[in-house]
């Protein structure tokens, strides 16, 4: 049985040609691809996100390794079996109507998918409409919804309603962010959850499905 | 002996050499004609395409130097802002510096209370009265966005409460072509109608294209709309290195320059000779936090190459920022990079720099940080005014006269320092330089304190000249909704 050292090494300092190799060495040594994916990967860049919420990293040494995580993720997936879990969840996610900032939605989408989730990034500037539709369409866990401006926080108590209206609202979890977003408004709006950074938003997103 | 008149040299800071500031500006001009731009408003697409830009299969807009070179060239060298009155307070030319606050701070300090609460319009209020009774605050924008404001025009809201408090040039925001349209409206309530408003212009718009490349329909509504009305405005966009922009400075600044430049040419396509304001905001993101920040020294440094470029190359004003900071609260960190933003500012000669006032990466406005900055800016102007010399501030006869007088002579008692110590000397107003008893006894306050109570002094006391009742009265119709 493997500790996957090496591999862990390899990720944990985003070297994206060892991590292969050594990702590559496993499944020849027997392993199984669940298990490098969930002992050795996801271990491994739980590690990471520890290191960085603890100040020891930066963001783009964090992003390469969540990068390398997803190379080796491609290298395991013709190997998958049925049943195995792959993603940790689905999640839904763009800048509501009248917004166009997206750098901050898009680090959350890159550390969502770095801790495992599956993202559709609907972009900037999403209408409720359009959140509606594409929620019926792709079914996810999670909607997370960004807004920097005060002006387009209403957006997402609009984008709320709207799934209500469409039956869709308990069918899964509303996550809000963006740097005028409060915990205090995220109730007030009847979302589950606010994150107010990227890292954060990974716990929050783990917590709200029930994962670690 | 003959009088000395010498010329004074007024310290000004360089950072780019000549070969660097045509590498960067070559750089601008291969994105646009390389990779091209994104413009998402048909009326402007159109009018780059009939001046002869190409649009490749996936719709990348290719933009020639010719076309830039044009735009430079037609737009004015020089914007000049008049106050409310109509007197000529911002000539933005040449080395001409201009200070004044920011947007829309989604919380404030209450100076009352210490606590970091939501904006209200009431903000936008005290924030322009302030800058109105400050010596060093040239111009107002909203420093608040408002949570008691109807959002669709929260924008007009903010306006209209500066207009009320203040006669300073006003540098104002707006969401799209319908809000400006009532903005500029009050502005010509204010002035006596459009024709005195293009004169004589006291308001200049503050616009955002969105790095990387991309030019929103509703952006461009507004500088088109500027661009008609002979309105003044700049449109940097956000390319902040590592977030929207390369991490590299020099890339940074390549990309927002040619993003400030496709601005100009359609500005100038639109409304030749139409004044605009150069410059993008090229701060970084913080590579921990990932805050976009308003106290590094990345920022400083790239406007401060940005008026290089404009003494070299462009010969258009400058846009720029200072006194601001990523402290939470006015502390020591907020002084350091208030002063540090202030003075390199100053020094490389932006010409309209905004954001004073600032705290948490602009998120937070603070009236006693601009009553501060308000004091670093003076200080910052004295160095700047360098040392005049001449038969005067040699004063060889006052030398002479405490060298070979009494004992006991010193220059204190000299008639020269009596006549001269009011210029010679930076005589600070809120920065402590009392001896240790007698600031233990008025209370061992600091700068925070100080400013504390001077920005309320200033909001209870100072006078601002009041709109006639028919101005006021046209504001609130045009407030009305409809
Ligand atoms: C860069 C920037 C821009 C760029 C955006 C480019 C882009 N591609 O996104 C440009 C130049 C286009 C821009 C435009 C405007 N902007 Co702007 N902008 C900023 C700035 C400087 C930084 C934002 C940023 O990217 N931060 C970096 C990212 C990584 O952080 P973040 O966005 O906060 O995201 C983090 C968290 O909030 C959270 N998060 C974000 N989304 C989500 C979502 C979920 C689900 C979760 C859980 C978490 C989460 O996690 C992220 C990562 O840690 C801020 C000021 C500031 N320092 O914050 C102003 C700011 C947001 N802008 C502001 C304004 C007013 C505007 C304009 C109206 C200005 C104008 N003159 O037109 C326009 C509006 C355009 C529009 N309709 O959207 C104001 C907003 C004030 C308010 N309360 O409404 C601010 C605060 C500046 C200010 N003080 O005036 N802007």
């Amino acid at each position: 049985m493997s500790d996957f050292k090496a591999l862990s090494e390899a990720v944990n300092k985003g070297d994206t040609k060892t991590a292969l190799v050594e990702a590559q060495k496993a499944l020849d040594a027997g392993s199984s691809a669940e298990e490098i994916l969930n002992k050795g990967l996801i271990t491994a860049m739980n590690e990471v996100g520890d290191k960085f919420s603890k100040g020891l990293l930066f963001v783009p040494q964090m992003l390469r390794s969540a990068k390398t995580m997803q190379e080796c993720t491609k290298l395991l997936q013709p190997f998958f079996q049925e049943g195995d879990v792959l993603s940790k969840g689905k999640v839904l996610i763009g800048t509501v109507k009248g917004d166009l900032h997206d750098i901050g939605k898009n680090l959350v989408s890159m550390m969502l998918e770095g801790a495992g989730f599956t993202i559709t990034d609907m972009g900037v500037d999403v209408s409720p409409e359009k959140f509606v539709e594409k929620t019926r369409e792709v079914k996810p866990d999670i909607i997370a919804l960004s807004a920097l401006l005060s002006t387009t926080m209403p957006a997402m108590a609009q984008t709320i309603e709207a799934l209500q209206k469409a039956g869709l609202r308990d069918k899964a979890k509303v996550m809000i962010g963006g740097a005028p977003v409060t915990e205090k408004y995220a109730q007030q709006i009847n979302a589950d959850s606010y994150a107010s950074d990227a890292g954060s938003a990974v716990n929050k997103a783990k917590a709200l499905l029930g994962i670690s | 002996m003959k009088p000395t008149e010498v010329p004074t040299f007024r310290p000004r800071l360089k950072v780019l050499n000549r070969e660097q500031i045509l590498a960067i500006h070559n750089a601008a001009l291969e994105i646009l004609e390389k990779t091209g731009v994104k413009m998402e408003h048909p009326g402007a697409l159109g009018t780059l395409v009939s001046a002869g830009c190409k649009v490749s299969d996936q719709g990348w807009v290719r933009i020639p130097a010719k076309l830039v070179e044009d735009a430079l060239s037609s737009a004015p060298r020089q914007i000049d802002l008049y106050d409310q009155k109509g007197n000529k307070t911002m000539p933005l030319v040449n080395g001409n510096y201009f200070y004044g606050t920011g947007s829309d701070a989604t919380f404030t300090v209450d100076v009352e209370t210490g606590e970091r609460r939501r904006s209200t319009l009431k903000d936008a209020a005290n924030f322009a009265k302030l800058v109105d009774g400050l010596e060093n605050m040239d111009f107002a924008m909203s420093m608040s966005n408002p949570a008691d404001a109807p959002i669709e025009d929260i924008y007009v809201h903010v306006f209209a409460e500066m207009v009320k408090n203040t006669n300073k040039p006003i540098v104002f925001i707006a969401d799209s072509g319908r809000d400006i349209a009532k903005i500029y409206q009050i502005a010509c309530q204010v002035v006596g109608g459009e024709e005195a408003l293009q004169k004589k212009p006291f308001i200049l718009n503050y616009s955002e294209a969105i790095s990387p490349l991309r030019f929103p329909e509703n952006v461009m509504d507004r500088l088109i709309f500027c661009a008609e009305k002979r309105i003044p405005i700049c449109l940097p966009s956000g390319s902040n290195a590592g977030g929207g922009a390369p991490v590299t400075l020099a890339g940074a600044m390549a990309l927002g320059i040619a993003e400030n430049l496709v601005g100009l040419v359609v500005h100038q396509l639109v409304g030749k000779g139409s004044p605009f304001l150069f410059g993008p905001n090229v701060s970084t993101l913080d590579m921990k936090s990932t805050i976009v920040s308003y106290g590094c020294p990345e920022w400083s440094l790239t406007q401060a190459a940005l008026a290089d470029m404009r003494d070299e190359l462009y010969g258009l004003p400058i846009w720029a920022y200072a006194g601001a900071s990523d402290a939470k609260v006015m502390d020591a960190q907020a002084g350091a990079e208030a002063m540090f933003s202030i003075v390199t500012a100053m020094l490389s000669r932006a010409n309209l720099i905004h954001d004073v006032g600032f705290l948490e990466y602009g998120s937070t406005s603070s009236l006693e940080m601009v009553t501060m900055a308000n004091e670093l800016i003076a200080m910052s102007r004295f160095f700047t005014d360098g040392i005049t010399v001449n038969e005067e501030t040699l004063a060889l006869e006052a030398i002479e006269r405490i060298a070979t007088g009494a004992p006991g002579s010193i220059f204190l008692m000299d008639d020269h320092t009596f006549e001269h110590f009011m210029q010679a000397q930076f005589l600070p107003k809120l920065l402590d330089r009392f001896r240790y008893d007698s600031w233990e006894e008025s209370g061992s306050s600091d700068l925070y304190k100080h400013c504390n109570i001077e920005a309320k002094r200033i909001l209870s006391e100072h006078q601002v000249e009041p709109k006639s009742t028919e101005v006021l009265k046209g504001i609130e119709q045009i407030l009305q909704p409809h």
